[in-house]
């Protein structure tokens, strides 16, 4: 899978979360979305898990600092199981 | 998915929502909600529940997915306060806590379940051990109770599911000191032990149900203080709005069920007493005995039965009064209807008769069809689509949860009698239902062909089969069959039907003749499943246009009277044929005078095919 591709896949779990549309690009970040706060960021990551059918490590996601992140360390959990 | 613009957008969203498994989908469709909400596409209900909650975990997003659950799947909306994360004994016990300002109806707890532990040492006695057991499990309970003398209100309690590491081994069931048992035993304490306004929210039932592992997402304790993983969350907030619509709303008292292919295998009009399959001498047919079984079960917990079936009603009676493998029978039913009027219009009637609400009904059907129609005229009766496995009904049924037990009173045990001598006294006028926009609702597209060498299986096998929509039971062989398709002096087509639901395939087979002025209709017959959907008028249409062609200026038709076809006995006067006279054996003659005719409006788009060329 590209970047590009998770992109993609990441803008129908941002629709399912957020109720304004949020364009998802590389790099964005919590800090550009309103909505983004804590609480929304718990089911943004558990979505996000699913649909990938990922699994993250404790703390990792923290360490991200926008998507273009978050899409690198999913494409890293969806090689590395 | 879903547009919310679109005017069946909540009951969709309910459905969508009652079937919803996995958390990305509960997410979506709650997100959904709040933006109809948002845009005043939804209303807020008038009258919420107040709900609190409180637990030793975040509570968020579980309390927005309880909210999402009890509204749109349980009928109940509720305004939410919640607490704050492992707050909850404070807030229980100080008099001017916000859990007590916010005045609730109703408090969820999710006691924390690193405090239900045996902290005594490892080579305690049984007795030490149960003792600390009672003791977690009372204090949970009178916490509940001060909530209750605080402020009134009702208690949806979780309790704990079970750890699904091997560690400590075998000893794991037979001592306390395992997390394992030491849980197991609190739990039951809890179940044993609660006064009437405490109800557990059974967390160690629903973890099981999953798979104990699946339910464990340490990432998300660590990280967010997430109680469960993500597929568990789903669960038990569907569970506390559940416990929360049994608290707020009454419960299902009656089971109508259809007959073919629901309580037993086939069509008793057309497959007769011996054709049906029910009962051992095959796995289908204990399948079916086996949810007839249930059933049973079901009345006997003072679930009323009622029979809804699209079938000739001394036909339908036949297997409860004869059939040895029934485990119903007729004694067991408050209303049994079975004609040929919309399933709606049956229920309704059943529901004035027992004067019960129709959110009270419950119907089970295995044909999708059926089952929409009730949706779309009786919203408020419950529907269950059996599906086409009956060794599947049975589990349908149960986990359809409609009809759990609440508690067991000598009422429940004897309203079976009761409402059955309440429907023997009252009789009810029908009432009309728009019919006409279902059928239009169903899409439904006719092909209408000649018959051909393709079709001569399906054909001859339609004409042996048929026994009840059947005009003259004139029964022929393949070779007979392959015999009017050669021939010039035999106008004879086919019809099938599709609609949203999928395809009926070929139901409908027609052979007339032309001779001098007439147009002789020897063969009419069609497949049960389609009765009033209008293909008798799509029929009718093409056998005056085949007249027409032919220079005919009436039609013939003709009915021969058999054991099975009373159905049929009025149809060419319902379509409006003028009858002409009788044979002995009682054959009637009907003509139709095709010159002032213009075809029948239908909701059939029609597609009519040439001779395909083989």
């Amino acid at each position: 899978m590209q970047q590009s591709e998770v992109l993609a896949k990441l803008q129908e779990v941002f629709d399912a979360t957020f109720l304004e549309k949020v364009d998802v690009r590389a790099d964005l970040s919590a800090r550009d979305v309103p909505e983004w706060d804590s609480l929304a960021q718990i089911s943004l990551i558990l979505a996000v898990e699913e649909a990938f059918g990922v699994h993250f490590r404790v703390g990792e996601v923290e360490a991200t600092k926008n998507v273009g992140d978050l899409a690198g360390l999913i494409l890293k959990r969806m090689d590395k199981g | 998915m879903l547009e919310s613009s679109s005017p069946d957008f909540a009951a969709e969203l309910a459905s969508k929502t009652r079937q919803a498994k996995e958390f990305s989908e509960v997410l979506q469709l709650c997100t959904m909600r709040r933006r109809a909400l948002a845009k005043g596409l939804l209303s807020r209900p008038a009258h919420p529940r107040r709900v609190a909650m409180i637990g030793g975990s975040n509570l968020r997003p579980l309390v927005d997915l309880i909210e999402h659950f009890a509204d749109v799947a349980g009928g109940v909306g509720a305004e939410f306060w919640v607490g704050d994360y492992d707050n909850y004994i404070s807030e229980v016990l100080e008099a001017e806590s916000p859990l007590y300002e916010f005045r609730p109806d109703v408090v969820l707890v999710l006691p924390s379940e690193r405090r239900c532990v045996y902290s005594g040492s490892l080579n305690s006695g049984r007795a030490e051990q149960e003792d600390a057991g009672c003791k977690v499990a009372q204090e949970l309970l009178d916490r509940s109770v001060a909530i209750h003398d605080r402020c009134g209100a009702e208690i949806i309690l979780g309790n704990f599911r079970l750890p699904p590491y091997f560690d400590p081994g075998p000893i794991r069931n037979s001592s306390l000191i395992s997390e394992y048992s030491f849980r197991k035993f609190v739990n039951a304490e809890l179940g044993l032990k609660a006064p009437s306004f405490v109800h557990i929210c059974d967390i160690e039932f629903l973890s099981n149900r999953r798979g104990n592992l699946a339910g464990v997402d340490d990432r998300t304790w660590f990280e967010s203080k997430q109680p469960f993983a993500a597929g568990l969350l789903v669960d038990v907030a569907r569970e506390y709005a559940h416990v929360l619509s049994h608290i707020a709303t009454a419960a299902k008292k009656v089971l109508v069920l259809d007959l073919d292919n629901t309580l037993w295998g086939g069509v008793i009009g057309d497959d007769g007493l011996e054709g049906i399959e029910l009962g051992t001498t095959s796995p289908r047919g204990e399948a079916f005995r086996d949810f007839q079984k249930w059933v049973f079960e079901l009345s006997r917990r003072g679930v009323l039965l009622a029979v809804c079936s699209k079938n000739d009603y001394e036909k339908a009676i036949e297997p409860f009064e004869k059939h040895p493998e029934m485990v119903l029978r007729l004694k067991d039913f408050v209303s049994f209807k079975a004609n040929w009027e919309p399933k709606s219009e049956n229920i309704r009637q059943i529901a004035a008769e027992l004067n019960l609400g129709l959110d009270s009904f419950v119907f089970i059907d295995d044909n999708r069809a059926e089952i929409e129609i009730v949706n779309q005229f009786v919203p408020e009766v419950a529907t269950i689509w059996a599906g086409d496995d009956p060794a599947e009904f049975s589990a349908k049924l149960k986990d359809s949860r409609y009809f759990e037990l609440r508690s067991v009173t000598a009422e429940d045990v004897q309203r079976v009698q009761q409402y059955k001598q309440e429907a023997e006294r009252q009789q009810l006028l029908g009432r009309s239902t728009d019919i006409s926009s279902y059928l239009e609702s169903l899409e439904m597209q006719g092909t209408i062909r000649p018959f051909d060498r393709l079709d001569a299986p399906r054909i001859t096998q339609l004409i042996a089969k048929s026994n009840q929509f059947n005009l003259t039971s004139r029964r022929r062989s393949e070779a007979e069959v392959a015999d009017i398709i050669a021939s010039s002096q035999f106008s004879a087509f086919t019809m099938r039907l599709a609609d949203r639901f999928g395809d009926h395939g070929l139901i409908a087979v027609v052979i007339g003749k032309a001779q001098g002025e007439e147009f002789l209709i020897d063969t009419w017959l069609m497949s049960c499943r389609v009765l009033k959907r209008q293909v008798e008028e799509e029929v009718l249409n093409e056998m005056v246009r085949l007249a027409r062609e032919n220079n005919c200026s009436r039609l013939i038709g003709q009915y021969i009277p058999s054991a099975k076809n009373g159905m049929v006995r009025d149809l060419y006067t319902r379509m409006g044929f003028q009858p002409v006279r009788e044979e002995e054996g009682g054959t009637q003659f009907y003509r139709f005078d095709v010159e002032e005719f213009s075809p029948l409006p239908t909701k059939i788009r029609i597609e009519r095919e040439a001779h395909a060329t083989v």
